[in-house]
Formats: C-alpha cells, structure tokens, sequence
C-alpha cells in the first residue's frame, strides 16, 4: 500500500505514527511545505508569551525508516485519475491513498493597510511566525491584537506577560464569544482588565496604518493614501504598522500587531482536483472524500459533525484514518462524552468551554463577578453537555473530565459548581475533646481515642504505657503528638493523684478517668495555647 | 522496646520487613494463642515500629484451621486425611502421568513473592531440572513486573529502591506514584516526616488516601486524577521540565541517551491537555514540575536534601504500567536524580519478598542471579551448577496471566503446582480463575491454612511458615536479611525445601535439592555469581556476622563485596554505562467507561490486610477492624444512588458482580469507586477486575476497570437506579 500524505504538521505527522502501528508494510511519503520537523502549533502561543522555548515543541519526527520524508516541498497538483501526486520540484509520486493534512492558514481580515503585511503585523500560525513575534518584542512597546478568539487571548496574555502595553480588539460583543455567554464574557472581560489589557469589543479594524521611511504617512491621512503606499509598494520598501483605526472611527497606536481573526483551511489543491469543498474539504465519516483514494484530516477536513479546528478533533481523525486504511474495523469505542473542549493557556487568565446545550437540558449557574469567576453547567440525562467556566481552573479541570466521559452527575446539578471531588474533605481536625470516641488515634495500629481512654483507665499514665498496651505510636510514630496529647489532656482532668501529672479538678467537677468515654469527651475544653491543643490526630476513617 | 534475647527476625508480611524479635510467650502473648512474643526491632527500615499486622503475626502459627495434615481428594471428590507418602506418590505418579501423556509442558508452577530466596530459588531449579518445563512463573507478575521492566530497559538492572530507605527520610521532595504507604507499609511513613514538614510529599493518586493525606496542611501536594491517566500526569510533568528549561541537562548530556526522542514525545503534553485527560489542573502539573525542579537544584548546587521519585502498585498494574514506570524514570533522569546520592528513582516493592522472588528463576523468563533464561552463556552457566546439560534446560514460558489463561485448555498444562499464593482472591477475573483451575487434572497447593485455593486442589500439602523457618528475605531496599526459626513447625508440617526434595527423588532427581536453607542458598550465590542480581559473597554465616556488626549488605555483592547500598554513582549498568530514556505514550485503560459502565473501580489494599488476607483474615483483632469487603464510593454518588453509608451496594463489570457495603466518604473521587481485595466470595474485588495486561510486563490492570454501581436490598429501584448515560 503506498499512502502518500500531504501535509507533515500535528496531524500529518501523528497520521504517519499511527499508520505505522497499524499497517508497518505501507508505504508512506509525508510531504511538508515547512522545512521544519513537525513542531506543536497548540504551543505556538506558549512560545510567544516567553513560557516554553522553541526547542521543546519539536514533535516526534516521521523520518522513520519505511517513511520518506519530504521537507520544504509543495504539492503543486493532485492527478486522481493517473492517481499521481505533482511536486514542485516536478517529481511525481504515485499513491493508492492520498491523504491531506494540509492545515489552515491565518485568516488575514481585508482591510486597507493589510494588503501586503506590513513590517510589525503578523499572524500566528507557524514557527516562523512565532520566532519573528518574539523578535519583535525586543523592540516594540505597544501591542494590538486583533480577534479575541482562544488565539487572541493566548497571545495579548502572552505579549502582556512580556510586559508589552497590550490592547485587544474584537468584532463580538465580548471575547470568546463563540465558546462563552454573557456571563462567562464578562468574567473574562474583568480578567483582562485585571491583567492590564485594554479591550475593545464591539469593533473591528478599518484600517491599518503604515509608515514608510520612519514617517507616519498615513498618520491621520485619508483612506486613499493608505491605499497608495500599499499598492506601490515593491515589497523593498520599509513600510511598518503604527496603528490601527477601528469601525468607530477611534485609532489605537501600535507597534506591533498580531492578526488572530481566525483561520481558513488550505484546500487550494483539493479544490484545483475538482474535490467537492465547502469551508474544507467534504468527507465522510471515515474521513474518505467522494474519491475512496483521497482522505482529509485535521483542519482542512470537513466531516459530517464539522470541524471544530482542535487538536484532539485532528487527533481523532489521525487514529480513525489509520485504522480505516490498515483494514481494521474504524475504532468503535468513539468517546462517550464531548472532544469539543476549549481550553485557554493564557497565562493569568482561566477558561475553559465545552459542549453546548441541548433542548430538556438544565442549566446552573455560579456567577461572581468579584472575583472574576463564572461557572455555567448545563446537565441533560444525567451528564454533563456544556459547560463555560472561568476564573475557576480546578472547577474546570473536574467538569472537563465529567463532560469528556460523560459520568454521571450528582442529583443536585449545583454541585458541580463547586470542587466535587474533594468536596468536604478536609475538615479541621478535633481537638481531643471533640474528637469523638470511635475516632482512630493510631492508624497503624487501629487504636481509637476510646482504647486510650480505656487503657488510661486500667492505670496507664503515660505514652509508653499507652503505647505498651494498646500499641498506639509504634507504627510510623506519627501519631506520638496526638496520643501525648491525650494523655495530657486525660492527667490534667484526671483526679487520680497516682497520675503523677500536674493537674486539678475540672471546673465542672467531672472524674474524667472514671466516668464513660463518652462523658469524657463532654467534660473539659482544652486549655488554648497550651500546645496541647496544636497537636494533630489522624482523621478518622470510620 | 528493648532489644531482649530472643530470635532476631522480620516480619511476615510485606516487603518493608520490619524487624522484630521474637521470644518465649508472655501473658499477652498466651492470652490471644500467640507462641511468642513479638516486639519491634530498631533498624533503618522499621525504627522500631511494627504496624497492627506486624504485631499480631504470630497468631497465624497457630490459626486454628492451621493445615498439619496433608489432604488428597478421593473417588467422592472430598479432600481427606492423607500420610506425607500417600500425598507425595499423588503428586508425583500425577505428573508423571500428565507429562507421559501429554509432554513435559503438561505440568505447570506458579511461585510467589512471599518465598524465601531459597525456596523461591529451589522451585525454579525443580521446574527447569526435574519438569522439565518453561511454564513457571509468579504472582509477582501482579506486583512489580512493570517495575522491572521498567528499570531494566532504563537501567539495566531491576532493584526496587536502588538507594536505601533512609535516604528517603532525608529527601526534600518525595513523589508517591500510586502509592498507598500508610496502608500497606505504614512504618515506612516515618521516613516521610522531614519532607513533609518542608512541604515536598507529592502524591499522585485517585484518592484522597491515607496517604495522600499526608500533604495535607501544608505537607505537599495531592495530584488526584482520574484512574488510569497517572502516565498522562508524568508526561505533563515532563513537558514542563523540558519546556521551560529546568531540565539538568548536563546531566541528560552526559549520563543519558534518548532525551531527545523523549523531549519530542512530551512536547505533545502540554499541561492543558493533561488536565483534559486526567482531570489534574494545568497549574497543579507546572507548580509540580517547578517545586521538583527548584529542589532537585537546590540538592545540586547546595546540597540541600535530595529529590525521590517512587511508584507503586497504583500505577504498575495498569495495561500501560511499563510506558508509566519509564515516564516515572524519565522524569527523574530529566531532573538528574538517578545515582546522586540522596537522590532517585525506585519502585516501592510489595511483596515480603518481591525483591528475591524476581531474582533468582520464578519468573518465565528468568534463571538465578537475574539471567535471562533465553542468554545461552547464561543457561551454561546455571547448568553447569545445576550439574546438567543446557540443552536441557527449557527457553521461555509465558507470563501469569497467559498461564492461568490456558490452564486446563486442550492446549495448555493439565497440571498446576501453587505455592504461596491463593491465586483465586489475588488472580484478576477471578471467576475465570476458578474455571480454569477446576479444569486440571492435578492441583496441587503447599500453603500454611485451607486458603479458598486449596479447597480447589487434588491434594494439599501443609507448610512452614515464618517464624518456624531459616532462610533470607530480600526487602525493598535491596538488602538481603535473615529470617530465622523461633520456634519448630507444628507437628505434620513440613518445609517447602522437603516437599521439592522428595518430589524430585520420586520424579527421578534423587540428589540437587538439598533441605538445609543454608545449603540451597550457597548453591543460589553460586548460581548468581556473574549475573545482574549477584549474591555470591554472601551465605548465611556472613549475613549473620554483619547483622551482628550493624553491617547492611545490599545486592549486587560478588565476592569480596561489602554490598552495593546504592547504585548508579557511577555508571549504569548497560552496554554504554548510560541510562536509557524511553518516549511512551498515554492510551487509558483497556476497560474504560462504557454507557453501561460510566464507573472507576480501583482496587487495592487496607492496613489490616496482607494480599488475599488467608494470613490476616484468620487474626480476630484484625478480622474485627476490617470484618469485610466495601465499596468506597464520594457522598455525590452515594446521594445519586440513594445509598447510604453501610448499606449494600451492587458493583458490576464485564466480568462478573460484587456485593459489598458501602463506605462514604469523601476520599474517593465522584467518578470512581474503590474495593480493597482481600476477601473472596460475593464482595471479592478480583472477580471484576480485568486480565487485560501490560504488552511489555505482563502485568494485569488490576488498578482500574468500567463498572456499573447500584443499590441493593432495602433501597434497591430496580433498574431505575442504574446509572445509564444516554447521550
């Protein structure tokens, strides 16, 4: 089987990997237009805000004995009736699977200025994008980034964490608008503001402003001149961005501006095939086109469901093709919950969405402004089906793990809304007075606050004749403080002058030691402050 | 406790073999039935402390249905009275019968990690030189294979902890991979005093455990995942030292190979991902990685207390158990901690003797001093000492698992020799289990009381125990320790070192199987000698005089060793003298969630309880603390299923139900539920849990499974309360 792939990126490559374990004798070509090894596009944005080093994204390579790698290649056209796939460098490689994973591209908005990119404007979508942001930052002050999207966030965080003046621009009436309602969007909004980026939503850019020759020629300049300068531009001149005039009519000054409008998958040579494309290229649920010899992966796949532009979709869809092609049934075992999880890595700023909610289905919300959090689960036959979380990453954490296996939730909704999963776990631990009779002292030894109080009552007046009889202390020694605490707190109650501890009468009069364990442990608070009360017994596990 | 005269052994039960000393029965002693005192012995491991098990050890001598006879089933199908001759001939005319018809490979073994060195020794011989058959193996299988293959393709050698105990105690980070200490060592937990009061006790576990709570307060962290994600937490850990730099890269330049390829694997791992997949928040991972990071520096540049990454059971049985052993090693080669002294990686062992046990031939795999049965230098040069011809010997059998797969098929062995280990409790699936033992034409079990096993077998043959036998242990730490008698067997019993000599006479090998442990050991060190698990500079008499001295010896000691207490100082011991990184990947479980099985089981162990509990479970004082099987589940799922504290719950799983009570709390997770397995019967955890098994080890996933959860009795709604997911 010769299976060429176009396309070396996250999911190109985790398809060679995947075929690979599943059908070792194909015969796999990869041809990727970068010249890199496959790297981890989700990081790029990690890389921007200084967290990860570029080192560290470079994914497990396909140059793999049995799999030729083509790097820096471009596909130029796809011949599906000789079945031949056309390279730049004119080479033809023949397939009996052809599969596209050829990604998508940045979204560049069309607005006057932006034409051709001027120095200082850069999507991020590729290494080279990342490294030359970076770059960037040396020397640049003012930031604007454009579309609030998960990308959007990512990098203004990023970009703010380098300590760049940051203002974030969105179309919507709020950031992420896709993913969060109202609520969510204002909590998201309150963390930004917290982080010292400026917002501005609602609008969108009309016009890019550029500089050439270090002058702000279009610097209050009409529409036209903008234009001009675009448009006779030879590409050797220096034309840099300086800011940007919004819909309404406001300008923001920038030196640096990131586009994160969103993308648009790379279909060009699917489209120039005569495949049927939408907004990607038209598959099946097996990932195979109308063509049973041409599959579409990742982003520039359209699948049944529609492509939700994530890794884990990619992933997926990785994993299923190879075991299509390999002559496997396609894995049945497709997730029980949701794959659609959004989840933010900005650094200072938590959200996380998943999921949307269905007709029937039950919707809690937890909404404090204040504190810049806001949780909304929706709940349909018992499982989780949305969820728009921000400001509580642990929350989080535990209703993605809900939604993505679709456990059952608690009979109460609203319990989601809080840490389920250690719920009330750590309580203070009692005092020996408080601590209740059956509660266990000693867990290596299974001794309870009762044995000792028995044992104190058959005349053991000390740890070691605690520890003699009831073994208490001589498995880890951890619970030596808490039994000695006891035993003070029993001698100072006790009236038994053999105790042979400093101790008086209670004021209430109770003979502790005589009495029944459970009159004891109503008899006498203990003295604050007196270290005694500082000592810790191991909860109980009753 | 003062040291008095007395006989100066170690405990029974688990592999941190607390010291103790036993002596002439006091009153308390007398009052429970116990023929010695037991009492605490200072030593580096223990420091004195003996948990409840520990304590009440010698009450199982004399268990009052302790096994003094042998039994033989008879025409009826009942087992009966039977003399040591009569039991013996069964045995022997059973096997020669089986392998005559059927070919060598008819008869089968299965060992245990609770043998002495020397009896687990002397069972390997007796399979390779009187069966004549590859198929042997152990329940180690179920306790530290992924461990060992772990170590070994990292580090070319597989001890547990490749650094002593106390080197924990002085760390200032610890990580605890599935690992309950507190439940199934707790002594062991004194040595985590020092990191806790510097906040560095990191413990990955599902529950909210006794042990995990020992980061509470300020004592560490707790990373609680889903069950079955632990590898996707380490390589979380990993992308972060990687990531941002906090690697010791001096040390993966100059001590390491393969960093590169791991560093690739992990840059797929990015915290958020790991939190989608494990639950465990993206910030808890970074925090993680930097405070191990910070430390691990710390301990480079200044000394300060070192940094110790250990795993244990809760992350090994799992069908990726080795890709997590070697992610657990990873990250610890990534921070630079194997062979620095205060410093490492290690796999806490679980087992009395799961150190030895897996050293010296109970493994299919496997010949004395840690060889590979398939290396023909080393089958020449075990044969040479077993005075036989190599060509012989037998290659390779097939791990537990598969073994106990075929077991009574037209295929597999007709015949099954057990000893120590009650394999229908402590097997997975365990109905199936039942099945296939059932199928033989022959059991035959050695053990100590009428385990639910030997109610299983064509004959039964009664054992020495601890306290009434000579012979060593191998603990946790590597060191070789005397196990010495106290007092002789009851009358009728009979060492498994006579059982295996009078067997081989009767099956033709009338000479090789001395009965004198001191003599079989001489011949293990001899067996050893020149191989990865080396014991021979050592015998009992040296092992005696240095205890005497308050010398430690700890394996590999060749002769003219002083012991090797830690590894790895100066180079590994693979072909390049560098240790070997391992990319894995995270899967999951192979029983996950299904809709009608939205549940975690996990499994695992009390503090009262010791393996299928056929020693515990006889002990009144911890038969009383622990009574029965329970099913732990969070108060959210308890409220869901309308059940409450104590009442029944109904726990069921692809393979089969269990009914126990229920215990609520909030310790456990609100997606998974917990079973301990010690007890067979209607609550036994193993007749859910799956045989699914680690490609690499062998070992079963024993850890995790899919289940549904419902109430019965009193509360029950029928099929109402069923949990089913419908989406």
């Amino acid at each position: 089987m010769r299976v060429v792939v176009v396309g070396n990126g996250m999911v190109g490559s985790r398809f060679v990997e995947d075929l690979r374990a599943r059908a070792p004798q194909a015969e796999i070509t990869v041809v990727g237009a970068e010249e890199y090894e496959p790297y981890n596009r989700v990081l790029l944005s990690e890389v921007v805000a200084g967290a990860v080093g570029v080192a560290s994204i470079t994914l497990p390579t396909s140059d793999v004995d049995g799999v030729r790698v083509l790097r820096g290649t471009s596909a130029t056209a796809l011949d599906r009736t000789r079945r031949v796939l056309v390279l730049d460098s004119g080479e033809e490689l023949p397939y009996d699977h052809l599969v596209l994973a050829t990604g998508a591209r940045a979204r560049i908005p069309s607005v006057p200025g932006l034409e051709r990119l001027p120095a200082g404007v850069h999507p991020l979508r590729s290494l080279d994008d990342a490294r030359e942001i970076v770059a960037a930052t040396v020397n640049t002050r003012r930031a604007l980034v454009l579309g609030g999207g998960v990308l959007g966030l990512e990098v203004a965080c990023g970009l703010r964490r380098r300590g760049l003046a940051v203002t974030l621009v969105h179309g919507g009436p709020h950031v992420m608008d896709r993913q969060l309602g109202d609520g969510a969007g204002a909590a998201a909004l309150a963390g930004l503001t917290r982080l010292g980026i400026e917002q501005r939503t609602g609008v969108v850019a009309a016009e890019v402003h550029v500089s050439t020759f270090g002058t702000a020629a279009t610097w209050g300049a009409p529409d036209g001149a903008t234009a001009d300068v675009a448009t006779t531009d030879t590409g050797a001149v220096s034309r840099r961005v300086t800011g940007v005039r919004l819909t309404d009519g406001s300008t923001v000054a920038a030196d640096l501006l990131i586009l994160t409008a969103g993308t648009v998958p790379d279909v060009d040579l699917a489209e120039r095939a005569g495949l049927e494309v939408r907004r990607g290229v038209v598959v099946d649920a097996d990932l195979t086109t109308a063509d049973r010899a041409v599959h579409a992966i990742g982003d520039c796949a359209e699948p049944p469901e529609g492509g939700t532009g994530l890794i884990a979709q990619g992933w997926e869809q990785s994993r299923r093709l190879a075991a299509v092609l390999a002559g496997a049934d396609a894995p049945t075992s497709s997730p029980l919950g949701g794959t659609d999880v959004v989840r933010l890595k900005a650094h200072g700023l938590d959200v996380v969405a998943m999921g949307a909610p269905v007709a029937g289905a039950r919707t809690v919300t937890l909404s404090d402004p204040a504190a810049g959090r806001h949780v909304e689960v929706s709940v349909a036959d018992g499982a989780v089906v949305a969820v728009a979380c921000v400001g509580a990453p642990e929350v989080g954490a535990d209703l993605t793990t809900a939604y993505t296996r679709a456990t059952p939730v608690p009979a109460d909704p609203a319990q989601l809304l809080l840490r389920p999963v250690r719920g009330a776990a750590t309580t203070a631990e009692p005092s020996p007075t408080l601590m209740p009779d059956r509660a266990t002292v000693c867990r290596c030894n299974g001794v309870t606050k009762g044995d000792i109080v028995r044992c104190w009552e058959h005349g053991a007046r000390s740890t070691d004749d605690v520890a003699r009889a009831t073994r208490a202390t001589t498995g880890c020694g951890g619970c030596t403080e808490a039994v000695c605490g006891l035993v003070d707190w029993l001698a100072k109650a006790s009236p038994d002058p053999s105790a042979g501890a400093p101790h008086s009468r209670t004021a209430n009069g109770a003979q502790p030691a005589s009495t029944s364990p459970a009159a004891v442990t109503l008899s006498e608070p203990v003295p604050s402050g007196s270290g005694t009360a500082q000592r810790r017994v191991p909860s109980s596990r009753s | 406790m003062p040291a008095g005269p007395g006989t100066r052994t170690h405990c029974p039960y688990c592999a941190l073999q607390c010291a103790m000393t036993l002596s002439p029965p006091d009153d308390d002693a007398r009052a429970v039935g116990a023929p010695v005192t037991v009492a605490g012995r200072d030593f580096p491991t223990n420091r004195g402390g003996l948990c409840q098990k520990g304590w009440t050890s010698a009450q199982v001598l004399r268990a009052p249905d302790r096994l003094t006879t042998p039994l033989v089933r008879d025409a009826d199908g009942e087992l009966r009275p039977a003399s040591w001759d009569e039991a013996l001939d069964v045995v022997a005319d059973g096997v020669r019968r089986l392998q005559a018809e059927h070919g060598r490979e008819a008869v089968a073994v299965f060992g245990g990690g609770g043998l002495t060195n020397e009896k687990a020794y002397a069972l390997g011989k007796f399979a390779r030189v009187v069966l004549r058959t590859p198929f042997i193996d152990y329940n180690g299988r179920f306790c530290m294979a992924s461990a060992a293959a772990g170590a070994n393709r990292a580090f070319g050698i597989d001890r547990g902890l490749p650094f002593p105990l106390a080197d924990v105690g002085a760390a200032s980070a610890v990580v605890l991979l599935g690992s309950n200490l507190a439940e199934t060592m707790p002594p062991s937990t004194a040595h985590l005093g020092d990191v806790r009061a510097q906040g560095g006790l990191v413990v990955v576990d599902p529950r909210h455990s006794a042990t995990a709570a020992l980061t509470d307060d300020g004592g560490g962290l707790h990373l609680q995942p889903v069950p079955g994600t632990d590898l996707a937490v380490l390589l979380g850990l990993l992308h972060v030292v990687l990531g941002e730099g906090l690697a010791d890269e001096e040390y993966l330049a100059a001590r390491t190979t393969g960093a590169d390829e791991v560093r690739r694997s992990v840059a797929a791992w990015w915290p958020e991902r790991v939190e989608q997949v494990s639950g465990v928040p993206a910030d808890l991972v970074r925090r993680t990685a930097r405070m191990l990071a910070a430390r691990a520096a710390l301990s480079r540049r200044e000394g300060r207390g070192g940094v110790v990454v250990l795993t244990g059971r809760g992350v090994e049985q799992s069908s990726q158990g080795t890709a997590t052993v070697s992610a657990a090693i990873n990250l610890a080669l990534a921070l630079g901690l194997p062979g620095r002294p205060g410093s490492g990686y290690g796999a806490i062992t679980g087992q009395g003797n799961g150190q030895g046990g897996r050293e010296h031939g109970q493994k299919s795999d496997q010949l004395p001093g840690y060889r590979r049965i398939d290396d023909p230098a080393a089958r020449a040069h075990v044969a040479r000492v077993w005075g036989v011809d190599p060509d012989t010997l037998p290659g390779p059998g097939v791990p537990a698992v598969e073994l106990l797969r075929h077991l009574g098929t037209p295929a597999g062995p007709r015949a099954l020799l057990v000893h120590g280990c009650n394999l229908v409790v402590s097997a997975p699936d365990a109905d199936r289990v039942r099945e296939r033992l059932r199928a033989l034409d022959l059991l035959v079990v050695c053990d100590l009381v009428p385990s639910e096993t030997t109610r299983l077998a064509h004959v039964v043959l009664p054992v020495t125990q601890w306290a009434e036998e000579e012979g060593t242990m191998t603990s946790l730490e590597g060191r070789v320790l005397r196990r010495r008698r106290a007092l002789p067997p009851p009358p009728g019993v009979r060492s498994e070192l006579d059982v295996l000599h009078d067997l081989a006479a009767r099956l033709g090998v009338p000479t090789g199987f001395p009965t004198d442990p001191a003599e079989v050991f001489d011949e293990l060190a001899r067996a050893s000698a020149g191989g990865v698990a080396d014991y021979s500079g050592l015998s009992h008499a040296r092992l005696d005089a240095a205890e005497a001295a308050g010398q430690a010896l700890h394996w590999p000691c060749p002769e003219g060793s002083a012991g090797t207490p830690r590894l790895f100082t100066e180079s590994f011991p693979t072909p390049d003298g560098r240790a070997r990184m391992v990319a894995v990947d995270h899967h999951g479980p192979a029983d996950d969630l299904r809709r009608d099985a939205p549940i975690y089981l996990i499994t695992g162990r009390v503090l009262q309880h010791y393996q299928s509990g056929a020693q515990t479970r006889r002990v009144p004082a911890l038969a009383t603390a622990q009574p029965e099987p329970y099913v732990e589940l969070h108060p959210l799922l308890a409220d869901r299923l309308g059940v409450s504290d104590g009442e029944l719950v109904e726990v069921t799983s692809a393979r089969g139900t269990a009914v126990a009570a229920a215990h609520v709390t909030p310790s456990a997770r609100p997606d998974a539920v917990f079973m301990p397995f010690h007890w067979s019967g209607e609550g036994s955890a193993n007749r859910l849990t799956s045989d699914a098994t680690d490609p690499v080890s062998g070992m079963p996933e024993f850890k995790v499974c899919a289940v549904q959860v419902r109430a019965v009795g009193e509360t029950s709604r029928g099929a109402a309360d069923e949990l089913e997911v419908v989406r």
